[in-house]
């Protein structure tokens, strides 16, 4: 029997084309170390309140990148799986975004990027319930930044007020600074020169950040190994970033 | 020509009422010089009257129509109106079964509206000044408001009494 | 008018009239006069009602919905993963409150159900007052309820306009939709009984308050004429309203990407819910108003429990096919998310909860509602409402906040714990019994004029020795 060749009813093709986005990230979690400097490094960059230990402990966490530990087992035979940084997957079909009633959350065509506009958001929490990663973060009160953290916010990034939602945005000032940069001296971006706080901040390079519709770019290279797994792919969000784990 | 003059005949029953109004036919009132009160919605079958015309209808329709327009503007133009029409979810700029969703609420919505607006256009709502009316009609009872030549009165009031009037007087307008 | 009243009435024509308000006529004029007391005769036990609940409405309402505004969504129980919590439990309640009146004084109404005729005016005011609630609830619900006007559709210097691939916004456009029509179809019949009312009022801020709102009805043939030609229109058309509201409710659960929620059978699901809260609610009104209200017992009788009693059961058995169909499709689906779910929905910290709901839901009413004794009884169908009432509430709190714990990224399951919610919904219970009080002393609760058309319509007819109930088409 013939095989049907999914590129002719277009289906193959159409996922592919979808799939490859703009911006991405490879993490690799045979070398996360579960450090949590990316986690530091992204409160820092993107003024992110701290909810303290009583609403940290209810879940209120407002994160932008977490890490997830899971464990199999009863203890004490537990066997821990890796550690697995969770943030904003950037998905190409985003869940979040059409259930937005105020257009506060919308899909950005120039940079492949979910954005969140802010002081859009009226606060019905419904992207939160429908992302099926749980990444977003919600304004639960206005939380206080102790002194003398209130001197370090970063002026490139807005603090947001109680009421609205939140989430990683790939460190977009990062990317439109280097984008600006590279423009007045009339070149392209390179790869590999700027990344945002997480990369950054990872001791391991268990974070790998770039353009993954550049075939020979770093994370493009990654995310083609056999290791590469993409979260929840069943659901077609296309997400943008490939977990690297041997199996 | 003598004045004419508006009088009121009450009645209880739905009988009387209908035989007075075939007597006041033929005794020359016009069918436009009558008008029946009730306390409760009567047929116009049930007295003998032509029906009553209602644009009520045709306005619900007219409504539904609007608001069918309305819900397109909503559902195809407004996205267009944002410097760059928004994405979401992949979806198209404007996605198909939630534009149904939308002019469905909009239709149904100015349609009730207009009906709503239909009574009050089509009865002169709201009236506050004052009307011939008498309150005994809230309490069932039927009144004939008709107008004859002041020379008439008598021969009225008598033939409307036999036929069963409880009360046969002189119109007043009143505030109600 | 009169009725000409048999003669000879045998034992069983008097046992019928004594049973069925239709064929119970009395003049006009002495309804009128019985409606106008009972509107009139206020207690002082009904001031103390009116206090306590003006306290908790003050109290669980305002003051503490202050608070939410200015502290922000953390007083509130919800939390990542549930992003929603009592408050849209709440909504979804009231919605489903607000259909019962709707289903009474519309399907009833086109169907020519003639036991509707003295209570469709108590079921369409908690249509109009619980739709006000469920608007409360959705507004409380927002993390910046100070920009909930950016959800409506206007014309702004920024050409903004709401995303209309969003189920809230669809939300939005069919609530307002039912709201204004369910309130149209409320004031309308309602006109003729302003009249009456302005009619037998002296003077006084009751005589103004009458006078304007019958709007100069007088109940000449034209009037008579319009009225009914737009309650035929908005019969008929607020029916279709009242369904796509509850599935467009249905849908901000169905069309989100979680387990437990995506589901097709949504829509008729909560449909026959709303149902089922709304006929257990319209029961228990009825029951108060007739226990507590002058000269109720002529109007609302036993036969009225009984026949809304019988819609309860068939709802009842309705609502268990739809829950039954729901859980085994998902039952046998064996996606993983979905059966940790199911399992979570009944062995897990609240699984007594889901079993609660199956036996108040069902198993109560499936026992007491088949006994036409029972069902006729006020004070027994009061309990089985009641306890309707809470089981669709915890329906929608199974769906809502504790579906919400499971999620497909099991390192943030979490369980909701209600905080402020807790006042906050108690305030617009207290709110909508409030406004329900209100309303019975400001306006008829028992439409009379419609009452006597319908009593105009009825007769007994003789076929050999047995007395059958007839009623002639009038319209």
């Amino acid at each position: 029997m013939k095989p049907i060749d999914l590129n002719i009813i277009g289906a193959k093709g159409a996922i592919a084309e979808e799939a490859e986005g703009k911006w991405g990230m490879a993490i690799d979690e045979d070398l996360c170390t579960g450090c949590q400097a990316c986690v530091a490094a992204c409160a820092m960059e993107n003024n992110i309140s701290f909810v303290g230990e009583e609403d940290a402990a209810y879940g209120r966490t407002m994160h932008w990148i977490r890490i997830e530990r899971f464990w199999e087992g009863e203890y004490p035979d537990v066997r821990t799986t890796s550690f697995q940084p969770m943030l904003c997957q950037q998905c190409g079909h985003a869940p979040c975004e059409p259930v937005c009633p105020v257009f506060a959350t919308v899909h950005s065509q120039a940079d492949e990027l979910n954005l969140q506009v802010y002081n859009r958001c009226v606060g019905t929490r419904y992207c939160g319930n429908n992302c099926p990663y749980q990444v977003r973060a919600f304004n639960w009160r206005d939380y206080e930044r102790p002194e003398p953290l209130n001197n370090q916010l970063n002026p490139d990034v807005t603090v947001r007020q109680r009421g609205v939602m939140e989430k990683c945005t790939f460190c977009i000032q990062r990317i439109h600074q280097a984008e600006d940069t590279a423009k007045s001296e009339g070149r392209e971006l390179q790869d590999g020169e700027f990344d945002p706080a997480c990369a950054q901040a990872c001791p391991a390079d268990a974070i790998v950040f770039g353009r993954v519709d550049d075939p020979d770019s770093k994370v493009s290279q990654l995310s083609r190994q056999k290791r590469g797994v993409k979260h929840l792919e069943d659901l077609a969000t296309l997400p943008r970033i490939t977990y690297l784990k041997e199996s | 020509m003598a004045e004419n003059i508006s009088l009121l005949a009450l009645f209880s029953d739905l009988e009387p009422a209908a035989d007075a109004i075939d007597k006041l036919r033929d005794l020359g009132v016009a069918e436009e010089q009558m008008n029946v009160i009730s306390g409760v919605p009567l047929n116009e079958a049930m007295l003998g009257r032509k029906e009553q015309e209602s644009n009520v209808p045709k306005l619900a329709f007219a409504g539904a129509i609007t608001g069918f327009l309305v819900g397109s503007f909503l559902a195809f133009v407004t996205p267009y109106w944002y410097p760059v029409p928004i994405q979401v979810g992949r979806q198209a700029i404007i996605p198909g079964p939630p534009t149904i969703i939308v002019l469905f609420e909009m239709t149904m919505l100015f349609l009730l509206l207009a009906t709503f607006l239909g009574v009050f256009l089509d009865s002169f709502f709201p009236y506050y000044r004052p009307l011939k009316y008498v309150p005994e009609i809230s309490d069932g009872k039927i009144a004939i408001f008709f107008s004859c030549p002041e020379n008439q009165k008598d021969t009225m009031i008598n033939s409307m009494t036999i036929l069963g009037a409880e009360k046969v007087e002189v119109a007043e307008a009143k505030q109600l | 008018m009169a009725f000409k009243n048999h003669i000879e009435e045998t034992h069983g024509e008097q046992h019928l009239r004594q049973k069925h308000l239709m064929l119970d006529p009395k003049p006009r004029g002495e309804m009128n006069a019985m409606v106008m007391e009972a509107m009139h005769t206020t207690t002082w036990k009904f001031w103390v009602v009116v206090a306590l609940l003006s306290a908790v409405v003050l109290f669980g309402l305002f003051w503490s919905w202050g608070i939410l505004i200015a502290e922000g969504m953390g007083v509130a129980g919800v939390n990542r993963p549930s992003y929603w919590g009592i408050f849209l439990v709440n909504t979804v309640f009231w919605i489903g409150i607000s259909h019962a009146g709707t289903f009474i004084s519309a399907i009833l109404r086109v169907f020519k159900a003639e036991f509707r005729r003295p209570f469709t005016r108590a079921a369409e005011l908690m249509t109009t007052f619980g739709l006000i609630q469920a608007g409360f609830s959705i507004f409380m619900h927002m993390g910046r309820v100070w920009r909930m006007y950016w959800l409506m559709p206007y014309p702004n210097q920024r050409l903004l306009w709401p995303n209309f691939h969003s189920p809230l916004t669809w939300d939005l456009l069919a609530i307002t939709t039912y709201l204004l029509s369910s309130t149209m179809y409320l004031y309308l019949p309602l006109i003729p009984d302003l009249a009456m009312a302005r009619d037998r009022t002296k003077g006084g801020w009751q005589k103004i308050f009458y006078r304007v709102l019958a709007l100069g009805f007088r109940g000449t043939e034209g009037e008579w004429k319009h009225l009914r030609s737009a309650m035929n229109i908005f019969a008929w058309a607020i029916i279709p309203i009242m369904f796509s509201v509850h599935t467009i409710v249905s849908w901000d659960f169905a069309v989100a990407t979680r387990p437990g929620w995506n589901s097709t059978i949504f829509g008729p699901y909560f449909i026959i819910g709303a149902l089922h809260s709304g006929m257990g609610a319209v029961i228990m009104v009825l029951a108060v108003v007739r226990g507590t209200m002058k000269n109720m017992k002529y109007f609302i009788r036993p036969e009225h429990f009984e026949a809304i009693g019988k819609l309860m059961l068939i709802i009842s058995m309705g609502w268990a096919y739809f829950f039954f169909n729901d859980f085994i499709v998902q039952w046998y689906g064996g996606d993983k998310w979905t059966q940790t779910l199911l399992h979570y929905h009944e062995s897990g910290p609240l699984g007594y909860l889901w079993f609660f709901m199956l036996f108040v839901n069902i198993v109560i009413p499936w026992s007491v509602l088949w006994n036409k004794r029972w069902r006729s009884t006020p004070w027994i169908v009061f309990i089985v409402g009641l306890l309707i009432n809470v089981g669709m509430w915890i329906e929608r709190y199974i769906i809502i906040p504790i579906s919400l714990t499971i999620n497909r990224s099991p390192f943030t399951w979490k369980l909701y714990q209600p905080g402020i919610e807790i006042p906050l919904g108690i305030g617009t219970v207290a709110l909508f019994i409030l406004l329900y009080l209100a309303a019975s002393k400001l306006i008829p609760l028992i439409p009379v004029w419609e009452v006597q058309e319908g009593q105009m319509a009825h007769s007994l007819k003789k076929y050999g020795r047995e007395s059958v109930v007839t009623v002639s088409e009038l319209e």
